[in-house]
């Protein structure tokens, strides 16, 4: 194993260990860094970028220990390096930039007297006598990848790391919208927090947008064959970084900063224009059309021997590891289908996908990664389910699970594989897994989304699905239009299907007056949700009571399993509480249910033209439940009634159950026109992501 | 040189009182027929001397190995010879090593770099002078066993050797400068650690019967002065090979390993740890000042006569 250290523990140097580890763990290396080392202060980026990394120092067998900035070093360190050696026995390589030969020595000394023996030391500055900054942490190395050819070429990446005055011009965030919606490539800034905040906040919300420290430079310069660069001098290490990585891949790096500040090192770049506004004809006319040739040209540059990582390796002793040979059979085979629905209010989200993966072709059986609460309803339909940690205020960071499902879908997703997220919000788990795994990826999206800036944050990250999969609402007046992606596909709705006959039906209303000992004619369902988004008790109460008076009534309060249930509940003579995961058999067995208008919920009682009355739930993170509710009820296929409302729902109740409004819902219900479901579209969808060439 | 407060060891000051003489600082130019650079090693930040040199010969004393054990360069020796070199006018340059062990790494860095061949080495070496008060032996010597020094890391062996040295076996076991060991949060119940400077030396002396002296096996000290305080003060001194070349047999050269072993003898034989003890002070009789005054003065006498 290659522990990754420093010689001080700033920030710079920490960057670069993380890029460094990176690095030599895409060629296959065991890197991992000692969370002993982490700075104190370390943003939620960096957290990611580092937890697949870090151990304990205790759990760490270290062969090699790598000792990056060996020319700043800070005293302090020597300590933890010595007792790391001194566990491990490992061998010792300091790589530094040193100014002169005494740099040289003192690091070389510093370490040896802490360590007890020699270091390897190596010094930058005797192969990269002109780097890209003249004192960097990062070592500045880079993979050397042979020239593509022109025939595999994917639709090149563009980034454009913006100066810090580029958005002083007024005309410059509509040409980089206008460049986004080119097909001749596909674009992504980088940009710092404050410009990603003005461009959040102007009407080019959606414009793929990662701050400097969002993500890797390794995981950037994987999707980035031409990197535009504008500004004064190199914008940090991080950017360096992007640059020697997307030139050792044979990209081409324009130098459109004011002072030249690529070119006077003489990397191989192309001079770009200053003046952005310029920028998309020269990369339409010059450079895209010529990217095979450009690489020739940077591949055969002198400049590269000094970024070559191999020559980093071969100066340390580290043997690259010979990657495992694919068996011709294994390459054809398409990678496997997981699904990751969140699991919001209820288990809606979860329940659509299950729908979908159980309309998957039988070659392609799907897996989950789903938080607690889903997996039994998951496993229980036969799918292989990893469970992911839910998100508690215990924890230390409010992100802390999100990092645990990263490590998880690190580990669970190979390249070949696709993951299908299911949910309102895209998680930096989902955002990172995708873009650094290189994964297939669709997401699924239904509508009715609520108005705000949360809602706009999870749109703008819909550029790095390959497919965006939005189950449509059975009405059109209810099918929004969000987000631009060039892959959005609209199917029917997504729900839950159930045939039940007239005698199922009058079996399952038997065994549920034997179990509950209970008689009854007339059978209702309340389902008004678990609780989290809004308290339901004094309206179960209501309804409890109301049927209290109805002595032939049986009023079955149906949750999930493991749902907090009001104490008061179970003293009403008529009223029991059901725990099950198969809502719908109770609603299909009912003469009248009463719901929320969850996406599911509605569709399932739709589709199955069960009456009902839909309470909607008004959490301002929810989809537009009330909207969802008006647009049945205005059709008279079912009542609305508001949260507010107990009054008018106990003679909606009534209505329904003394009076004709059972059946005036029933047949409304029985005459409705509704579009295909959308399941199988769906599933076909994304079996052909998974098979589709990349 | 003297960091940013321009200070003048205690010894010396003393003299330069009695003689009534004043130093002069940062002269930019030295004029003598003979002129001593004192560790060249405090230019090997710096690129230029910061003076002009006019001699009949310039005598630079290598008080800093130029080479660590492997044979590895202790800093950037040919930049400090050179920056001398560049500001010196001088009839002859002499480089004046400390120790014999120092001796050594100085013709095996000569050796090793050409281009140097205007410096000649000095036939004696400019010991470091040892005229500490003598104490005598112990005459029923405990295994009690101690060290002292800097707290910097080349000071210090690794753990496992430290281990050896200071083992569960002995009586005590005295670590002073042990600022390190502490910040490191070493728990060692058997060992007392304290740190630079926290007690006199003499009280220090008073709780210990051996100086068990070993450093970082990548460095090496150039003279070992912690070891002639602990000779003076009539202890018996175990110490790596290496260092123990400065002091004939009047040291025990060992490897930690054997440490115990050898500490227990003495014990066992306090007429031998007296013998020991007593051969230590002997060799220091090579360190006196009047040993260091003949040397200094016959490297006088050699000189030809300053004419104008």
């Amino acid at each position: 194993m290659i522990v990754i250290d420093a010689a001080n523990r700033s920030l710079r140097a920490w960057d670069a260990k993380i890029t460094l580890a990176t690095q030599l763990a895409a060629l296959g290396h065991r890197v991992a860094l000692s969370a002993s080392t982490l700075p104190q202060e370390f943003d939620r980026g960096r957290t990611y970028e580092a937890s697949p990394f870090l151990a304990d120092a205790g759990d760490l067998d270290a062969s090699v220990i790598i000792v990056l900035s060996a020319d700043e070093f800070d005293d302090q360190v020597l300590p933890e390096l010595r007792e790391q050696v001194g566990r491990s026995g490992a061998r010792v390589v300091a790589v530094g930039r040193f100014a002169d030969l005494q740099s040289k020595l003192g690091a070389q000394a510093k370490l040896a007297y802490a360590l007890g023996r020699e270091p390897i030391v190596v010094d930058l500055s005797d192969f990269q006598p002109r780097p890209l900054l003249p004192k960097t942490a990062m070592p500045l190395v880079a993979e050397i990848a042979p020239p593509q050819s022109a025939e595999g070429r994917r639709v090149p990446g563009l980034t454009i790391a913006l100066g810090g005055t580029a958005l002083e011009d007024p005309e410059y965030l509509p040409r980089l919208a206008r460049m986004a919606h080119r097909t001749a490539f596909k674009l992504r800034v980088v940009a710092n927090s404050e410009q990603r905040e003005l461009i959040r906040g102007s009407r080019y919300h959606d414009l793929p947008v990662v701050t400097f420290t969002e993500l890797s430079p390794v995981v950037l310069a994987a999707g980035t064959d031409v990197f535009a660069v504008y500004g004064q001098g190199v914008p940090g290490e991080r950017m360096a970084a992007l640059a020697v990585c997307v030139l050792g891949a044979g990209g081409a790096v324009l130098d459109c900063t004011e002072d030249r500040a690529f070119m006077s090192q003489g990397a191989p770049v192309l001079r770009g224009p200053e003046d952005p506004l310029s920028l998309e004809t020269y990369l339409t006319e010059t450079v895209i059309v010529n990217l095979p040739q450009i690489a020739q040209q940077v591949t055969a540059s002198p400049w590269m021997a000094g970024v070559d990582i191999a020559r980093l390796e071969s100066l340390a002793g580290l043997d690259r590891p010979v990657p495992a040979r694919k068996s011709k059979a294994s390459g054809k085979k398409p990678g496997r289908t997981v699904f990751m629905p969140t699991n919001g209010v209820g288990l809606g989200h979860a329940q659509r996908c299950a729908v979908i993966a159980d309309a998957m072709p039988d070659s392609n059986k799907p897996a989950f990664a789903a938080f607690p609460s889903c997996v039994p309803m998951i496993t229980g339909r036969g799918y292989d389910c990893m469970p992911l940690v839910q998100r508690s205020d215990a924890h230390i960071e409010p992100f802390a699970n999100d990092v645990l499902t990263y490590l998880r879908l690190g580990q669970l997703l190979g390249q070949t594989d696709s993951l299908i997220f299911d949910g309102g919000y895209v998680f930096d788990s989902i955002f990172r897994t995708i873009q650094e795994r290189g994964v297939r990826s669709a997401w699924i999206r239904r509508g009715l989304w609520p108005q705000g800036s949360g809602s706009n944050e999870a749109i703008d990250r819909e550029y790095i699905f390959d497919k965006i999969i939005v189950p449509s609402e059975a009405f059109p007046e209810l099918n929004d239009t969000y987000g631009s992606g060039r892959s959005v596909s609209l199917v029917g709705p997504i729900f839950r299907q159930k045939p039940a006959s007239q005698a199922d039906r009058s079996a399952l209303r038997r065994r549920i007056s034997q179990n509950f000992g209970l008689g009854f004619d007339k059978l209702v369902v309340s389902m008004l949700g678990g609780g989290v988004a809004s308290d339901r008790t004094a309206h179960l109460q209501a309804i409890s009571g109301m049927l209290a008076k109805q002595p032939d009534a049986l009023h079955l309060v149906v949750v999930w399993p493991g749902s907090q249930v009001a104490p008061g509940l179970l003293a009403w003579p008529n009223t029991r509480v059901v725990q099950t995961l198969d809502a719908l058999q109770l609603m299909l067995a009912a003469d009248l249910t009463i719901s929320a208008a969850g996406y599911n919920s509605v569709h399932e009682i739709l589709y199955h033209r069960v009456p009902a009355i839909l309470i909607p739930q008004s959490a301002p993170y929810l989809d537009d439940q009330t909207r969802r509710a008006r647009a049945l009820s205005e059709r008279g296929l079912c009542e609305t009634i508001e949260e507010t409302e107990l009054l008018r729902l106990e003679r909606t109740v009534v209505d329904c159950l003394v009076r004709d409004g059972q059946s005036r819902l029933g047949k409304a219900l029985a005459e409705v026109e509704l579009p295909e479901p959308g399941a199988k579209e769906a599933a076909k969808l994304i079996a052909e992501l998974a098979e589709a060439d990349r | 040189m003297f960091g940013s407060v321009q200070r003048i060891a205690p010894v010396l000051f003393e003299e330069l009182d009695r003689l009534g003489l004043s130093p002069i600082w940062d002269a930019p130019e030295i004029r003598a027929d003979l002129v001593i650079v004192h560790n060249p090693a405090f230019l090997k930040r710096q690129r230029d001397f910061g003076a002009r040199i006019f001699a009949r010969h310039l005598v630079v004393v290598t008080h800093e190995n130029f080479l660590r054990p492997g044979g590895v360069e202790g800093f950037d020796v040919g930049s400090s010879l050179n920056a001398i070199d560049r500001a010196a006018l001088a009839l002859r340059k002499s480089i004046a090593p400390i120790s014999p062990h120092n001796r050594a790494t100085v013709t095996g860095w000569l050796a090793e770099h050409a281009g140097y061949s205007n410096w000649d080495l000095l036939d004696a070496d400019w010991i470091n002078v040892c005229d500490m008060p003598r104490t005598a032996p112990n005459d029923r010597p405990k295994d009690r066993r101690g060290r002292h020094s800097r707290p910097q890391m080349e000071k210090f062996p690794p753990l496992a050797e430290l281990d050896a040295c200071f083992s569960e076996q002995a009586e005590a076991n005295v670590i002073l400068g042990a600022d390190t060991l502490i910040g490191m949060e070493v728990v060692r119940p058997h060992w007392t650690m304290l740190p630079f400077r926290s007690i006199e030396v003499s009280d220090y002396f008073e709780m210990m019967d051996f100086l068990v002296y070993f450093t970082a096996p990548t460095w090496r000290e150039s003279f070992g002065r912690v070891i002639a305080e602990s000779l003076a003060a009539g202890k018996v001194v175990l110490t790596d090979p290496d260092t123990a070349t400065t002091f004939g047999d009047g040291v025990v050269p060992c490897r930690p390993a054997q440490v115990d072993r050898i500490v227990a003898r003495f014990v066992a034989q306090p007429e031998l740890y007296v013998s020991q003890a007593l051969a230590g002070q002997r060799v220091l009789d090579q360190y006196s000042a009047s040993v260091f005054r003949d040397r200094f003065c016959a490297v006088l006498a050699a000189e030809p006569r300053w004419s104008a």
